[in-house]
């Protein structure tokens, strides 16, 4: 006799383990073994058959792995755990007793972690293990940042404490200053969930996402110790990843912080990265200057002066630095298409392919732009500087750190600015008198020589890669569509971006143009009836006779399939169409255009049908299994054409209106 | 006791109250008593004497009352100066003198002066004497607790009463009048001298200024502060220190001090001793340095590479990934393209959605610029959503099949392919009364025989649609099922009327005399036989199964040239490939619901003693001696030569009604009335090879193409007919194909039955139906 096998020793009765029983076996209250699954990134399985997994009446929702659970065992911050929770249990002993100094010394104790105090641990063997590579830590990467820059514009709380918002912003700016120096930030869009922006790190795209500048307003059912959980392990991650990369790009980690410029909300700039090379050259200098203490005054001086020179020349307005470019192009002989301008009045500009062939990491190096007051200076300041602009200046209510709070910089060359045109007169007058003097400008006046343009161009030409036209970005004026970067153009789908013919059916071509046509003859009776007011019955019927063509025509869209009703409503539509026309216009006569369209309807229409026969004829041949998963494929499909159909629907619509208006 | 005598006596006492009533004012007026107080004392005089001495006061009374009060009342707002006041003074003292005799005021004495509380009077020798006073105990003073309001108007605006002289009414109903307003000349005075306990307010009960007295102002102040309003006892009283270092001059105890008080405790000695020790062992430290919690808590955390050696391992096949958020598509743009943009409805739609329901969490906005973008209000959700995905969410990887779904669809011939088959009702043959139940083609296929449920069986040309031959063969029963001989030597038709089986030559126009001879050979050749060999084989007194006769002479003369009469009633007739047997079914006959009749002898036989479930259908092997019985649930497959069962085919079906043997002798096709159709491949398996369920009814009748066209149809009872294209090919390897190619709709359905019986053309790709609406059709 075979050996009787029980149920529930083997199988997935072992491979799986509820929730409360892993809790028990790590001997862990709840919240600590959340945290050790946050941090350990282990998740619940479904099991294929729950039931067999457990053995409890009641259903169970969450089941682990066994081995993951068993893998916990093992883990260091378990220990930590237990011994937080003796320390915790020491205290408050000692409070329910009122020994309140007792408590205090335990407490106190906890500080030191060598006197069997409060345990301090660190996730970093965390990291190593969840991510055994750096691309690995960088696949991660999407909801670390997400998480960070949300928790970095959060205001403190209880749950939220300044320190942990401090340090995410740190370390987002600090991730900000890598991706600016490295030029590795590809594309971003402004959508109304906040700024999202894509970074290509070592060939790992990394899309996150930046809500606007406001107070967030926080919901009562979040659980702040959760996200304070990932918090504490994406901050870990992410200051080893930049770690990483500023290493990689030979800069010093953690770059020199200047609290007090970040205190006048400089942000970016508080910031000031440091190679390590350099930094290694200090170090000799520093041994060399301790060597032979009495430097010659000549070379100090001569040396002084060259700093002071290079000084000068960063701070410099870039008019230098414009020249030096134009020179610098002179002299050397590029492939790119030259630009051909107007030298004289009159002439007409020919449209030229935008600065074609130049690095799109560079796109606005030669520029200098300034930040109107009302603009978001953080993500514009970091994804001008990403695209290679250096010279950025905006107002000083904006904070610290500007090239210049000079409006009237003649070196700035484009000018960011989200203000509504105001229709003032006063402006007419202040026009006249004095551009160059003037140090403050009236609501509408322009510095000339400036481009003046919305945020959103900045958007557009780094997701385009080209400078765009800034006319269409105008202050005051209609905005083009801000498209999403992120969408790959799938064939068959809605792209906002092709014309509406390139993209739609044929049936949806003729179904429109026949709609045209109809309602061009609407208009046409309608100018009539205006004409002859006398057919007052004649009008009257012409109404019925246009809602019973209604009705056939509804009716002929409800029933396709039979084709002999088919057939006679659309003869009665066209007898009808004929009659109201002959009674009307008696010269006209049905328009061969549309009849040949509605022909080419039918044709069309009858060849669906047929189509529509052969699947099901094929479809009766598969296995059920099969055809229900070809149904879900099909309903799917249709789901998304359906969406598709609509969004053109709507652009048909659209366009007809503006059509109508011009 | 009536009102009358309730008038009297108030009359009679009426000139007394009156004047009680009027004395008190004076005295108010007169006398600069704090005003409040006394008004109320006087108030519950007034009060108690009109309880007393009477009920309800009179409007006489009243009115003089008013007079009175209203008089009374001017005195003491207007103080001095008055011309009014010199004749009151003259009432007053008239009054007084009236008073004096009856009794005296109590308070009269103290107010005036305190000495003189007595009158000099003569007594009846002459002598001085003293009268004194008397003194009034003031038994009321009790009740001056229970104070009544004495405005009885209740708590409505005083506005109400602006235009009457009055502002309310007393307990007994009597007007409260109002105090004369004060001129300028006062008011000026009062704003210049603010008496004591001034408050600026008006007593809504009286009219009179309301002002409060020092415990009333103390309690409001104390009431104020918080504390408590009455301040009998005082809640923090000074402590009073019985044990104090203060040596006393008269000590509790004259002890001398013990010696212990001046000598150092060995205890606590020890103790220090003990701490001493401590910290020369350097268990205790006497100095610690101040906390550097702070500091290490400011410490700035290390970083280092911790990817340094980093070695690519292996990806464990069971860890999933957590799958990334999609990107933002356009219509999340902050300024989207307008077709984007929602409509009314779908707005409303989405608002009037749960917010779990909805398809997404976001509508599409257009801001037409930036700074007019708010900040999304679910970030923070949205995100801890996230972390609860990854933390709290099962994962499973799920293998999405990114392929085109028609590659799925198997690749059919194209229908023009398949051709041909028939596609549109060529003829439809009508005559028949009520259904028509059976249909068969003629071997040579010129003839359609059809019979229903009129009883009759006729004979149609199968091209032109007319009928060539009829014969009634009973007015009651319904002619069952019609079956053609399979010989073209001869024109024999079987028909099944109840128990009764008829075989019939029916002669007309098309038929030769010869072949009409050769078919009447060939049925009357059994009757020598049959009386032969119904002597040998039946046993005597048993009961023949089946009965050969002549059916009488008016149907011999239409052709019916056989009757054979079975125990029940047969529904299914199936001949043997050479026409000498054929097979009859009755379901309803127990053991002998199936019967094979051997033509050439006029012999019945019953193979089945015994058979398990009800026999619905029977059928030849259309090559081999084998026979197939179809039950409810199963087909039987029996060896006619060795006597046994070979094979039981189990469709799966609950109730077949039908099946047909493909004329390549290893497929069968079987029909039943759970609406399905399922083709058997017999080498393969006894279970189906194909289930095919394209009907809404059940199937009645399944048939192959005999004439080597790969066709086969069924009937359904949803009115329509399904012909499939089923290519058996000559390699045994290979799985038929099966594909369907046409439905042929036309009959109608009557009470839930459509088409009732199906055949085909034995060479043509045409088949006749025969349809529950009275009508056979001819497809092609």
């Amino acid at each position: 006799m075979p050996k009787i096998k029980k149920k529930g020793q083997a199988g997935a009765a072992k491979n799986y383990i509820t929730r409360t029983q892993a809790v028990k076996k790590l001997q862990l209250s709840l919240p600590d073994f959340r945290k050790l699954c946050i941090w350990k990134g282990i998740y619940p399985r479904e099991p294929r058959n729950k039931k067999k997994v457990s053995k409890s009446v009641t259903a169970s929702t969450t089941f682990y792995y066994t081995k993951d659970i068993q893998y916990l065992l093992h883990e260091p911050l378990l220990q930590k755990f237990r011994d937080q929770k003796v320390l915790e249990k020491k205290i408050s002993r000692a409070l329910g007793r009122g020994d309140v100094s007792d408590a205090a010394r335990f407490e106190r104790h906890a500080a030191r972690p060598e006197a069997t105090g409060k345990p301090r641990y660190t996730l970093n063997h965390v990291i190593r293990e969840r991510y055994p590579t750096f691309n690995d830590a960088l696949r991660d990467l999407d909801d670390c940042l997400s998480m960070l820059f949300l928790f970095a514009n959060l205001p403190s709380t209880s749950a939220v404490p300044a320190k942990m918002i401090a340090r995410c912003e740190r370390l987002c700016l600090e991730f900000q200053h890598y991706l600016i120096v490295s030029h590795s930030l590809r594309k971003s869009f402004l959508s109304i969930k906040g700024i999202y922006y894509q970074a290509n790190i070592q060939g790992e795209d990394i899309l996150w996402l930046v809500p606007y500048k406001f107070n967030q307003r926080i919901v009562g059912d979040v659980d702040f110790r959760i996200m304070g959980t990932f918090v504490e392990f994406y901050m870990t991650l992410l200051g080893f990843v930049n770690y990483r990369l500023y290493s990689s790009i030979g800069l010093k980690y953690p770059p020199k912080f200047d609290q007090l410029k970040d205190e006048n909300g400089a942000e970016l700039g508080a910031f000031s990265l440091e190679g390590v090379n350099m930094a290694t050259q200090g170090e000799t200098q520093a041994v060399a200057n301790g060597e032979e203490q009495q430097v010659d005054p000549k070379v100090q001086a001569e040396v002084d002066k060259i700093i002071k020179q290079l000084k000068e020349d960063e701070s410099k307005s870039d008019e230098t630095a414009e020249e030096d470019a134009e020179a610098d192009d002179e002299e050397k002989p590029t492939d790119s298409i030259d630009k051909f301008e107007p030298v004289a009045p009159g002439g007409d500009v020919l449209p030229q392919p935008a600065y074609s062939g130049t690095d799109p990491s560079q796109l606005f190096a030669n520029f200098t732009f300034y930040l109107s007051r009302e603009t978001p200076r953080q993500p514009l300041e970091f994804i001008l500087r990403a695209f290679g602009c250096k010279r950025i200046g905006w107002d000083s209510v904006l904070g610290e750190g500007a090239f210049t709070n000079d409006e009237s910089d003649p070196s700035i060359t484009h000018h960011v600015i989200d203000r509504p045109v105001v229709q003032a007169a006063t402006s007419e007058e202040g026009d006249g008198e004095d551009n160059q003097t003037a140090q403050k400008v009236g609501p509408n006046q322009r510095y000339p020589g400036r481009i003046y343009v919305q945020p959103q161009w900045v958007w557009d030409c780094v997701n385009d890669e080209e400078l765009k036209s800034p006319e269409l970005y105008a202050p005051g004026a209609a905005l083009p569509p801000h498209l999403s970067p992120f969408v790959k153009a799938a064939p068959g789908q809605y792209d906002p971006t092709l014309p509406l013919e390139a993209q739609q059916t044929e049936a949806e071509a003729i179904e429109a143009d026949l709609e045209d046509a109809k309602e061009g003859a609407e208009e046409g009776s309608d100018i009539e009836n205006d004409m002859d007011v006398d057919e007052a019955e004649d009008d009257e019927e012409e109404e019925e006779e246009d809602d019973a063509e209604a009705d056939a025509e509804e009716d002929e869209e409800g029933d396709v399939e039979e084709d002999e009703e088919e057939s006679k409503t659309l003869q009665r539509q066209l007898e009808l169409e004929a009659e109201l026309q002959g009674k009307k216009v008696q010269n006209k006569k049905v328009d061969p255009k549309t009849k040949s369209k509605l022909e080419h309807r039918k044709a069309l229409e009858k060849k669906a049908k047929e189509e529509a026969e052969d699947l099901e004829r094929a479809k009766g041949m598969l296995s059920k299994k099969k055809r229900k998963l070809f149904e879900q494929m099909q309903y799917t499909n249709n789901k998304k054409s359906a969406q598709d159909e609509k969004l053109r629907a709507k652009r048909r619509k659209l366009e007809k209106e503006k059509a109508q208006k011009a | 006791m009536g009102p009358k005598a309730m008038e009297k006596k108030r009359k009679v006492q009426d000139p007394e109250p009156e004047s009680d009533d009027e004395i008190a004012p004076d005295f108010d007026g007169a006398l600069s008593q704090s005003e409040d107080e006394f008004d109320s004392d006087f108030d519950d005089d007034k009060e108690h004497e009109q309880d007393g001495e009477e009920e309800s006061g009179s409007e006489a009374s009243d009115d003089e009352d008013d007079e009175g009060s209203l008089l009374s009342d001017d005195i003491p707002s207007d103080a001095e100066g008055d011309k009014a006041m010199g004749k009151l003074v003259l009432e007053d003292e008239e009054e007084e003198l009236r008073i004096e005799i009856p009794g005296v005021d109590p308070k009269r004495p103290e107010k005036d002066d305190g000495e003189k509380n007595y009158r000099v009077e003569k007594d009846a020798n002459g002598n001085e004497r003293y009268v004194y006073d008397e003194i009034d105990p003031v038994y009321d003073s009790d009740d001056s607790d229970a104070q009544e309001a004495p405005n009885t108007i209740g708590d409505i605006p005083m506005s109400f009463y602006d235009s009457y002289p009055h502002i309310g009414y007393d307990i007994n109903g009597k007007k409260i009048m109002r105090p004369a307003t004060k001129d300028a000349l006062d008011a000026l005075l009062d704003s210049i001298e603010v008496p004591k306990g001034w408050t600026g307010l008006t007593d809504i009960h009286t009219g009179n200024p309301l002002n409060l007295n020092d415990e009333e102002l103390e309690l409001v102040r104390r009431v104020q502060m918080g504390m408590i309003p009455n301040d009998l006892e005082d809640p923090y009283p000074e402590t009073v220190e019985y044990f104090t270092g203060i040596e006393e001059k008269m000590p509790l105890s004259a002890a001398p001090e013990p010696k212990r008080r001046f000598l150092p405790s060995k205890n606590e000695a020890k103790k220090i001793m003990k701490l001493v020790r401590a910290i020369r062992e350097g268990r205790i430290l006497p100095y610690k340095p101040p906390e550097e919690r702070e500091k290490e808590e400011e410490e700035v955390e290390q970083y280092f590479d911790i990817w340094q050696d980093e070695v690519p391992t292996e990806v464990n096949p069971l860890h999933i990934p957590a799958p990334k958020l999609p990107p933002p598509g356009f219509d999340m743009s902050y300024n989207p393209p307008a077709e984007y943009l929602p409509t009314k409805e779908e707005r409303e739609e989405w608002e009037k959605l749960d917010p779990e329901e909805r398809e997404k969490e976001y509508l599409p906005h257009k801001y037409d610029s930036l700074r007019k973008v708010p900040g999304y209000g679910e970030i923070v959700k949205e995100r801890f959503e996230r972390c609860m995905d990854l933390y709290l969410a099962p994962r499973v990887r799920k293998n999405r099949l990114n392929i085109d779904p028609n590659s799925l669809l198997p690749k059919l011939p194209s229908p023009s392919e398949l051709k041909p088959f028939p596609t549109v009702a060529q003829t439809v043959f009508r005559g028949h009364d009520g259904r028509v139940r059976s249909v068969a083609i003629d071997p040579t296929g010129v003839a359609v025989a059809s019979g229903g449920d009129d009883g009759t069986v006729r004979v149609w040309e199968l091209l032109t649609g007319r009928q060539v031959w009829s014969v009634k063969l009973s007015s009651e029963e319904a002619v069952n099922t019609v079956r053609w001989r399979p010989s073209k030597d001869s024109f024999i038709l079987s028909a099944a009327v109840g128990e009764d089986v008829y075989l019939m030559v029916p002669t007309h126009a098309s038929v030769t005399p010869a072949l009409d001879q050769a078919s009447r050979d060939v049925l009357s050749a059994g009757f020598g036989y049959a009386t032969n060999g119904q002597t040998h084989g039946a046993a005597p007194g048993k009961e023949p199964p089946a009965k050969w006769a002549r059916p009488g002479a008016k149907l011999e003369d239409e052709g019916v040239l056989i009757r054979i009469t079975v125990r029940s009633t047969v529904k299914v007739i199936n001949w043997h490939r050479k026409g000498d047997h054929f097979a009859t079914v009755s379901p309803s006959g127990q053991r002998s619901s199936v019967a094979i009749h051997t033509l050439s002898k006029h012999l019945t036989q019953i193979p089945f003693r015994k058979l398990s479930g009800l026999a619905q259908t029977a059928s030849f092997h259309p090559l081999r001696p084998l026979f197939f019985v179809a039950t409810q649930r199963t087909i039987r497959c029996y060896d006619l030569q060795k006597l046994e069962l070979v094979k039981v085919v189990q469709p799966g079906a609950k109730w077949i009604s039908s099946f047909d043997i493909h004329p390549g002798g290893d497929n069968l096709i079987v029909g039943s009335y759970d609406k399905r159709l399922l083709w058997h491949d017999l080498d393969l398996s006894i279970r189906p090879y194909k289930t095919m369920r394209f009907h809404s009814e059940a199937v009645r009748q399944v048939k192959y193409h005999k004439g080597g066209l790969p066709l086969f149809a069924d009937a359904s009872d949803d009115g329509t007919l399904q012909i499939f294209h089923g290519k058996v090919p000559n390699d045994q390897l290979e799985n038929p194909t099966i594909v369907p190619v046409k439905v042929l709709k036309g009959h109608k359905v009557v009470n839930k039955l459509g088409v009732l019986d199906v055949d085909w053309h034995p060479r043509e790709p045409w088949c006749v139906s025969a349809g529950a609406d009275g009508t056979i059709r001819l497809w092609m």
